[in-house]
């Protein structure tokens, strides 16, 4: 049997949303079977342990129980709401761990270095296991600097500035690359979805 | 599609907007829904690449974790009716005093005139100030006008927060009334598009909706711009938009709200009780 069309998932998580947005334990539940196995993964991929991605995910999933009911449909899908509370959540976890006692603070601009290892290589202790083969074809034709913005853009605390300090780029090109990047990739998966 | 509203979408979806930023893209999304078709592509990319990750499965006993922290929650107070348009104009309200500036309505006077010529040179946006007797109109001129449409929506979005949060700004006065309505409307005529700010309404009848009009006092003719979406608190901010007036050049243009009932078959010209304007228009 074929998978439902993305239109009428996203239709039905709208519908749980919904459910869960005025107190509705089983669609809550039905959302967790949905969201929590990519979410907890993009966690880990995020803060770079289980540990700490568990905690994290248990802070996401709460905010999602408790602003469900001012989810709009009108500005974005399900899944992406629930993506932007997880990843705003480890993103402040991240950046107050790098600015507690005993880490290593920020450089100042235009000094030292960061840490911009990302994606496909070792920034964090998981192991990255890209199995899907269309979407590694579509990402593999996405220019590697365009690539690498985007991945930094979707996998690191990083902000605008530190992420152009990364690439040793200004700030507009860093913008221009990640959308390119991410419009690539969309017209990619879309062409290799026909 | 133009590729700075691109740029803003991808920005979007990253979510890489500062708030303000956020809001004022999300006004647009509203309204145009070629970036609302780019936005659900570059969601799609997103969701891809995120299944793309290697999966792993959460711990068994995450959820029971979760559910016990929810049941320790204080019990939750549902949101006020109206919060779904409204909540998004505080965030507005910052982009709009940024935009304001930009586009340099925030230097323009706040000049107005309790009638509106039959033609104005400037652009201009109308005020209307409407209470359960009648309706005040002033004319607010704009120093420039954007030939973008979303441009332009936005413009008028936050003169309408403005005027939300600080109704002392408005150029009409909103006269307090114990009963009855109050409430204020922009509209831009170029565009066809305004708000209308509810204030206070008479809970509405069973059976009935409240319908805002628009009225060529010239022509004579009525055009319909909308059911209001009112609920229980019968307060909010709401956008509408009308067709084009069938004149070249159209006469003083008044608002009214009416009291229309359900089950009366659709008409294109008001029939019920009106609750806010100008009792007289009729």
């Amino acid at each position: 049997m074929s998978p439902p069309p993305e239109n009428a998932v996203a239709i039905e998580e709208v519908c749980l949303l919904a459910q869960t947005g005025v107190g509705d334990r089983d669609a809550f539940r039905q959302l967790y079977a949905r969201y929590g196995v990519p979410l907890f993964s993009l966690a880990v991929r995020l803060v770079g342990n289980t540990g700490e991605a568990e905690e994290l995910l248990q802070d996401a999933f709460v905010k999602i129980w408790r602003n469900a009911a001012s989810y709009d449909s009108r500005k974005s899908r399900p899944f992406t709401w629930a993506v932007t509370i997880l990843r705003r959540t480890c993103i402040d976890h991240l950046r107050k761990r790098r600015h507690q006692p005993g880490t290593t603070p920020l450089p100042a601009d235009g000094e030292a270095t960061l840490d911009c290892s990302t994606s496909e290589n070792g920034r964090h202790a998981t192991e990255i296991r890209e199995d899907n083969d269309r979407l590694l074809g579509a990402l593999a034709k996405v220019p590697p600097n365009q690539r690498r913005a985007l991945e930094l853009a979707l996998f690191s605390e990083f902000t605008h500035s530190e992420i152009a300090q990364c690439l040793e780029q200004p700030v507009g090109t860093v913008k221009s690359w990640i959308r390119r990047g991410l419009l690539d990739l969309r017209t990619t998966l879309t062409d290799s979805a026909r | 599609m133009n590729p700075q509203l691109e740029e803003l979408a991808c920005l979007y979806v990253l979510d890489w907007l500062e708030a303000s930023e956020r809001a004022s893209f999300e006004a647009c999304l509203l309204h145009n829904p070629q970036l609302a078709a780019l936005v659900g592509e570059l969601e799609s990319a997103l969701a891809q690449r995120i299944h793309a990750l290697a999966q792993l499965e959460p711990p068994a006993g995450l959820l029971a974790q979760i559910e016990a922290r929810i049941d320790r929650l204080p019990a939750m107070v549902p949101p006020a009716p109206a919060r779904r348009v409204t909540s998004l104009w505080p965030s507005l309200a910052r982009w709009g005093i940024a935009a304001l500036l930009a586009v340099g309505v925030g230097a323009m006077a706040l000049q107005y005139l309790r009638r509106v010529p039959a033609a104005a040179k400037r652009p201009y946006v109308i005020i209307v100030g409407l209470d359960s007797r009648q309706s005040t109109l002033a004319e607010l001129p704009m120093p420039k006008r954007s030939q973008d449409a979303d441009a332009c929506f936005i413009q008028l979005a936050s003169l309408a927060e403005r005027f939300w949060e600080r109704p002392e700004d408005l150029p009409v006065k909103l006269r307090s009334t114990a009963e009855g309505g109050r409430g204020y409307a922009l509209f831009d005529p170029a565009s066809n598009q305004g708000f209308i700010a509810i204030r206070q309404l008479p809970a509405i009848e069973q059976g009935q909706r409240y319908h805002l009009w628009i009225l060529d006092t010239a022509s004579g003719q009525t055009r319909e711009a909308g059911v209001l979406p009112l609920t229980d608190s019968n307060r909010g901010l709401y956008f509408f938009s009308v067709a084009p007036a069938s004149e070249a050049t159209p006469g003083r243009l008044d608002f009214f709200v009416t009291a229309e009932d359900t089950t009366a078959s659709q008409s294109t010209r008001p029939r019920g009780k009106i609750v806010l304007g100008d009792k007289t228009v009729f």
